[in-house]
C-alpha cells in the first residue's frame, strides 16, 4: 500500500472526484494556486480550473451559503474552511438552509455540499482550536465525520462528496505532519462504521479524529500493567456505529469516552447516553479538556487537553471504581 | 569514530520525512558544507548538509522511504575501513549537520 501524507491522501481524494463527477466544485479560502492551507488541494487549480477550484474571500457565511445554494441548483460542493471555530460564522447556511431543505422541501430538494474543516489544538490559541463536534451532531440532517488516518481521510471523503446531504468532513492540524498507508486502488469507506484500533477485554476506548492516535499509545501503556484495552475509533460521529460499540462495551463491562473538546454536551455524554438507552449496561466514564479556553501558549495547551498519560489514568481510575469529577 | 544522521526533534514532534534525493552513495566520501541528502515534510523540502568530513558508510533509508523523528537514516565513519554496525540503533554520535527548510 503506497504511503501518502494526509494532505496527499486528500488530493488525490479529490482529484479522483473531480475527475468522475463534473458537478463537484471545490471553494475555500487560498484552495487556488496557492494549493490549500494544508498544501491539500495542491495541483487542482492547474489541473481542474478556475471555474471548479475557486478561491473564496475570507467570508465563511458568504461561502457556505454560496455552496449550499449551489447544491439545491444541482452542483456538488465542497466549501473549505481553515479552522473549525470559523465554522461558527458559516453555521447559519450550514444549519437553518442546507441542514434543512431536504426537510422544508418534503425531499423536493437537497443540498449535496460537503464542508471540509480542521479541528484540534496545534498552538494556535483559544480561538483556533476549539472542537466542536458536538455542536455539529445535534444536528438533525447534517453527517459529521472525522478520520484520524490518511487512509480513511481518502476514503470518507470520497463518500461524503457522493453523499446526498450536507456533510461535515473533520480532519485535525496534528495528523498532517504524519504519513498513511493509502490503498493503490480506489476505496470508499461508508459512513457509520467505527474502525477497531486494538483488541482487548478490559476496558473500550471511544474516540476520534487525533485523540485516536494517542489513545492507542494510552493502550500501550495500559498494556504493561495488564489491562488490556479495546480502542475504538469512531471515524463517523454521526451515523454513530451503535453497533460496534455496543458490541464492544457488552464484552468489556467497561467504558471510557475521550475526546480533545469540552466534554460538557460532548460526544462522549451522547455516546454513553445513547448506549444506556439501547440497553447497554456498563462502567462508564469521560475525559475531555478541562473547562477553559486553549491557551497558545504549549505548557497550557498541554495542561487543557488529554494526551496518552492521561488517557491512561482515566482508565485506571474507571477499572479501579474511583469516581473522578471532571474539572 | 561512526556518527549517524537522524531526523532532529527541532523539525517537531510527531513529523514523518520522506527522502527525496541522497545527493551521496554509500563509500563516498564528504566534505564539510556538501549537500547530503533532501526530504520532503508535509510543508518544506529540507536539505541536509554535512559540517563536518568523512565517508557515507551504510544508508538505512532510500529515496521514497520514510523517516520518524529521531530514526537514522545513515551511518557515517571517519574511513572507509572502520566498522560500521548493520544495527540501525547501535549507539553513536550525531553528525554534525545543518538542515535548512525551504
Amino acid at each position: 500500500m503506497p504511503r501518502l501524507f494526509f494532505r496527499e491522501a486528500l488530493a488525490r481524494a479529490l482529484a479522483e472526484e473531480l475527475d468522475r463527477d463534473p458537478r463537484i466544485i471545490l471553494m475555500g479560502q487560498d484552495i487556488g494556486a496557492h494549493g490549500g492551507s494544508y498544501g491539500e488541494t495542491r495541483g487542482l487549480f492547474a489541473r481542474f480550473g478556475k471555474e471548479r477550484v475557486r478561491d473564496t474571500p475570507v467570508a465563511e457565511a458568504a461561502t457556505i451559503g454560496l455552496a449550499a445554494g449551489a447544491a439545491a441548483a444541482g452542483l456538488r460542493p465542497m466549501a473549505f474552511i481553515t479552522y473549525l471555530d470559523f465554522l461558527m460564522l458559516g453555521l447559519d447556511p450550514l444549519v437553518n438552509y442546507a441542514a434543512k431543505l431536504r426537510f422544508k422541501s418534503a425531499g423536493q430538494l437537497t443540498a449535496p455540499v460537503v464542508v471540509k474543516t480542521t479541528t484540534g489544538a496545534k498552538g494556535q490559541g483559544p480561538t483556533h482550536a476549539q472542537c466542536i463536534e458536538p455542536w455539529l451532531m445535534s444536528v438533525p440532517g447534517l453527517t459529521v465525520v472525522a478520520p484520524s488516518t490518511a487512509g480513511d481521510a481518502y476514503g470518507l471523503l470520497k463518500t461524503a462528496l457522493r453523499a446526498e446531504g450536507p456533510v461535515v468532513y473533520v480532519d485535525h492540524k496534528e495528523l498532517f505532519p504524519k504519513g498513511g498507508e493509502v490503498p493503490a486502488e480506489e476505496t470508499l469507506i461508508p459512513f457509520g462504521q467505527a474502525a477497531l484500533r486494538r483488541s482487548g477485554r478490559h476496558v473500550t476506548i471511544v474516540s476520534h479524529s487525533f485523540m485516536s492516535l494517542l489513545t492507542v499509545d494510552a493502550a500501550a501503556l495500559l498494556s504493561k500493567e495488564g489491562i488490556e484495552a479495546e480502542v475504538l475509533d469512531l471515524r463517523s460521529l454521526w451515523p454513530i456505529d451503535w453497533a460496534a460499540l455496543g458490541e464492544s462495551v457488552k464484552r468489556t463491562g467497561h467504558v471510557l469516552f475521550v475526546e480533545e473538546g469540552q466534554p460538557v454536551c460532548g460526544v462522549g455524554a451522547e455516546l454513553g447516553f445513547g448506549l444506556r438507552e439501547r440497553g447497554v449496561d456498563a462502567k462508564m466514564a469521560r475525559l475531555g479538556a478541562v473547562r477553559a479556553p486553549v491557551a497558545a501558549s504549549q505548557a497550557l495547551e498541554s495542561f487543557v487537553i488529554p494526551d496518552a498519560a492521561r488517557i491512561a489514568a482515566a482508565a485506571r481510575t474507571l477499572l479501579e471504581g474511583r469516581k473522578e469529577v471532571p474539572t | 569514530m561512526i556518527r549517524k544522521l537522524d531526523v532532529p526533534m527541532e523539525l517537531g514532534e510527531g513529523v514523518e520525512v520522506r527522502v527525496l534525493a541522497w545527493h551521496k552513495q554509500e563509500g563516498d566520501a564528504i566534505a564539510e558544507g556538501e549537500a547530503l541528502v533532501e526530504w520532503e515534510t508535509d510543508k518544506a523540502i529540507v536539505l541536509v548538509t554535512a559540517k563536518q568530513g568523512g565517508f557515507l558508510r551504510k544508508l538505512f533509508a532510500r529515496e521514497g522511504d520514510w523517516l520518524k523523528v529521531g530514526e537514522v537514516s545513515a551511518f557515517f565513519a571517519d574511513s572507509l575501513d572502520e566498522p560500521v554496525p548493520d544495527d540501525r540503533g547501535a549507539a553513536a554520535q550525531g553528525l554534525i549537520a545543518n538542515f535548512e527548510t525551504t
